[in-house]
């Protein structure tokens, strides 16, 4: 292990080059790095992570390039606990100082086209020869091998191509796509994949070159479907918010302007409860509704009662009565009641992380709850901030020797 | 040849139903992991109640929903209502390494086996617990599920995109995303603590995972935007010059243009249109603001395409666009068939089937299907024997008492 021994977290001594952008590497290396990882997200004031200069997605930002390069928001959400450094890779020495800090490193991650870091002298080989003990990840849309290894891809496209589109959305409508959740998972997935590595590393010397397909990550994530068309020759459509066993099993119009409750009923008991609160108890003994298959044969007429209660009261009245009665039911929240949510705040869902140039800002922070986590959250690294460390601790470079390479424009 | 898996000599448990703790074992056990599944008679997990089913015919060692999520496991089944059962399980347990668990936390409570308990007879046990809301706060003994949490997490609200009617509801994405990403984000932090005991000499974790926090987990930069901008992402607009989902003759596309260069290739798609050529269009505020008033012409040019016309030419124009796959579409794509993406599996009751596989290719520990899902209770006798060290006349006390059930002999 080669990252700092002070650190803290489970991965603590791991040392990661991060070269990812936009949202499916960056997220990963995140992850990483709160699980106590050292990750150097390496990037140049001519080639920087585009998220740092937009609010979200640089289509939806009305001028993006005007945003400070330190300040995009969803940088800042998905780059915390990282290191920063400017490094040009067009430049002969800056390769080198990259073959350099592989030497000192256990992971190399990247997300750029296939072939991109092999052009840029950067491939896994060339990086084995300082470093044979390598781990180095590389996320592509569809991977690295195969007639389509070229072809370029969003979250979007890979939900498609993945063959999750076509299963979300209205029985009665177009196929959806979702949103870069879809990169956000699979740059979990790609997280495991390099601890996994790690440990196989630990165990036998031994590195590897892992070849991601964000592609493939979407299908592995429907396997049930995809044996159904095995097993039936069946490809399924669009089911709502439908279940196959359970009813009522629905998102209800709750009182107000495009506000809504899900609610999931299991078992008979909980219709039972549910038939109660609505105040029609009878409806349990109902010949209708009696059991799990009558209610699903009968699920539209129940839909209609279930939404004529709810469309006259309050969403979070109607969840926090059924969830008395022990029945699966929340509001169909958006972005602002998350942030508003007094059990996400509870648990610490959110941390807050003092910036030089926005000031203190919340993030969502890790997914998990670990106990004895030894890691503390971080913002994001403003471009460049950690050269000194890098350069002059890491590598042991001179104070001349840096000013030179800054004048030359390798360290940027 | 039997090649090594990256988590070879790992010992988990998993006390887990449906999808989020079994996706999680099976990410493991597909990586040598010796994951045993362990399910409470005389039903077992839930999921075995799900399709598909060969023919449409339910029967519990059918489910191809069960079949997916547990590959490569092995199976014990025990009543742990009785003591003897529970007497087992707690054996189980102390064997293990990592605990993988998605009951309500007052399950294992009541077995005496809480938190407390676990760390002190296992002081090196991994324990994950993997909830609707996690184990903390006002919601934490909160019901929750697959809808309820895909909803609360706030991913449910933006879906379905491009939505035209908000008299609609909001909808959960098709399948299982909440289990599948909760299983996911439970296995970083899973595998992450079992290195930390491995290469630093860390003591055992508990690991709360929240459903609710690994949909929001998702969603995080789009809460980013609404902190920084009191901005508030929904189902309901369009987002030009997105341009996202297209209608073909045969089907959907979704292309996404954002570079300048993007948006020239896509015009040349279409054989450089009047209407699109001007040089205006060249930029991308120009497009965000106008993209609108030549939608429908886009529209009318897309419903006299082929989709895999306009996704392969199109992504050979340089821009980022695929077609929108069916199941049988996503079985016969020639990209997952030249990377030998699916994997063949032969179960005794499902039968031969191709499953998807991996995303990760990992040369020098390749994930693999280790055995097919197991029956209910298949190595319950192998388990408590072999690992546990039952003797064969204690085993079959235990049978007598129904405190562990095995497969029926076939």
């Amino acid at each position: 292990m080669t990252g700092r021994p002070d650190g803290g977290g489970p991965l603590r001594g791991v040392r990661v080059l991060d070269f990812t952008w936009v949202w499916a590497g960056p997220y990963a290396t995140m992850l990483l790095a709160m699980l106590g990882a050292e990750v150097i997200k390496i990037e140049s004031r001519g080639r920087m992570d585009i998220m740092r200069r937009v609010i979200v997605w640089p289509l939806f930002a009305p001028i993006p390039q005007e945003i400070p390069p330190d300040q995009g928001a969803s940088f800042g959400a998905i780059n915390m606990n990282k290191l920063g450094v400017t490094l040009n890779l067009d430049r002969p020495e800056g390769v080198e100082l990259v073959k350099r800090l592989v030497g000192v490193s256990d992971v190399v991650f990247e997300n750029m086209r296939p072939g991109t870091m092999g052009h840029m002298g950067l491939g896994y080989e060339d990086l084995c020869r300082t470093n044979p003990r390598l781990i180095m990840l590389s996320s592509s849309a569809r991977g690295a091998t195969g007639p389509e290894s070229h072809y370029a891809g969003y979250a979007t496209v890979h939900h498609a191509v993945g063959g999750a589109s076509q299963i979300t959305g209205y029985p009665d409508g177009p196929p959806s796509t979702t949103f870069g959740d879809v990169d956000l998972v699979n740059a979990t997935a790609s997280a495991f994949a390099v601890i996994a590595a790690l440990h196989h590393r630990d165990a036998t010397g031994e590195g590897q070159l892992i070849d991601f397909s964000q592609c493939e990550g979407v299908s592995s994530l429907i396997g049930e479907v995809l044996l159904d068309y095995e097993m039936n020759g069946r490809s399924q459509g669009r089911q709502g918010n439908a279940d196959e066993l359970m009813a009522p099993h629905n998102v209800y119009p709750a009182w107000g302007v495009d506000r809504w409750v899900a609610i999931a009923v299991e078992t008979d008991e909980e219709f039972a409860a549910l038939a109660c609160v609505i105040g029609r108890p009878e409806l349990a003994a109902d010949p209708r509704f009696v059991d799990a298959a009558s209610r699903k044969r009968n699920e539209a007429e129940l839909d209609e009662i279930v939404s004529a209660w709810t469309r006259v009261r309050d969403r979070d009245f109607i969840a926090n009565m059924l969830t008395r009665e022990g029945i699966a039911a929340a509001p169909s929240r958006d972005a602002d009641d998350l942030v508003h949510d007094p059990h996400l705040h509870a648990r610490g869902a959110f941390v807050e992380v003092d910036h030089p140039e926005v000031g203190a800002r919340r993030f969502a922070g890790a997914p998990w709850i670990m106990s004895d986590p030894g890691v503390e959250t971080r913002r994001a690294p403003l471009l460049g901030e950690h050269n000194d460390y890098v350069f002059r601790r890491l590598l042991g470079l001179s104070e001349e020797e840096i000013a030179g390479l800054q004048r030359d424009s390798v360290i940027q | 040849m039997a090649s090594r898996g990256a988590f070879d000599g790992v010992k988990i448990v998993e006390y887990a139903t449906m999808v989020s703790g079994p996706y999680c074992g099976k990410l493991f056990a597909d990586m040598g992991a010796d994951v045993v599944k362990m399910e409470e008679p005389p039903s077992g997990d839930p999921a075995r109640q799900r399709g598909p089913f060969p023919g449409d015919k339910p029967h519990p060692e059918r489910s191809g929903l069960f079949a997916y999520l547990n590959t490569s496991k092995r199976g014990v089944a025990l009543d742990l209502d009785q003591p003897h059962g529970l007497e087992a399980f707690r054996r189980l347990v102390a064997w293990a390494d990592v605990l993988i668990d998605n009951h309500p936390p007052a399950r294992l409570e009541s077995l005496g086996l809480g938190w407390d308990q676990l760390r002190q007879q296992n002081p090196g046990l991994i324990f994950a617990s993997l909830t609707p809301y996690g184990r903390t706060g006002p919601r934490a003994q909160a019901k929750g599920g697959e809808l309820t949490s895909f909803h609360a997490g706030g991913l449910g609200n933006l879906l379905p995109t491009r939505s035209e009617d908000i008299s609609r509801p909001p909808i959960k994405a098709g399948g299982y995303p909440t289990g599948y990403s909760t299983g996911l984000t439970a296995a970083v932090a899973i595998a992450g603590a079992l290195y930390g005991r491995r290469a630093s000499g860390d003591g055992g974790r508990l690991i709360d995972v929240s459903e609710q926090e690994a949909v929001l987990a998702l969603v995080r930069t789009n809460i980013a935007s609404t902190i920084y901008h009191r901005t508030v992402w929904s189902r309901v607009p369009e987002r030009p010059p997105a341009l996202g989902r297209l209608e073909c003759s045969d089907g959907y596309v979704v292309a996404l243009l954002i570079e300048d260069r993007h948006w020239h290739g896509f015009v040349e798609l279409m054989g450089n249109p009047d209407w699109a050529a001007g040089p205006e269009w060249g930029t991308l505020y120009y497009r965000a603001g106008h993209l609108m008033e030549i939608a429908d012409r886009i529209a009318e040019w897309a419903t006299q395409q082929k989709k895999e016309d306009v996704h392969h030419r199109g992504a050979a124009k340089g821009f980022a666009i695929g077609s929108v796959y069916n199941a049988e579409e996503v079985m016969n794509y020639r990209q997952y068939h030249a990377r030998d993406y699916f994997v063949d599996v032969d179960h005794p009751e499902v039968g031969n089937a191709r499953y998807a596989g991996w995303p990760y290719k990992m040369p020098a520990s390749p994930p693999a299907v280790q055995r097919p899902a197991p029956l209910l209770g298949q190595h319950s006798r192998e388990v408590l024997q072999d690992v546990l060290g039952f003797s064969p006349d204690e085993f079959a006390d235990l049978r007598r008492e129904k405190a562990v059930w095995e497969a029926r002999e076939q």
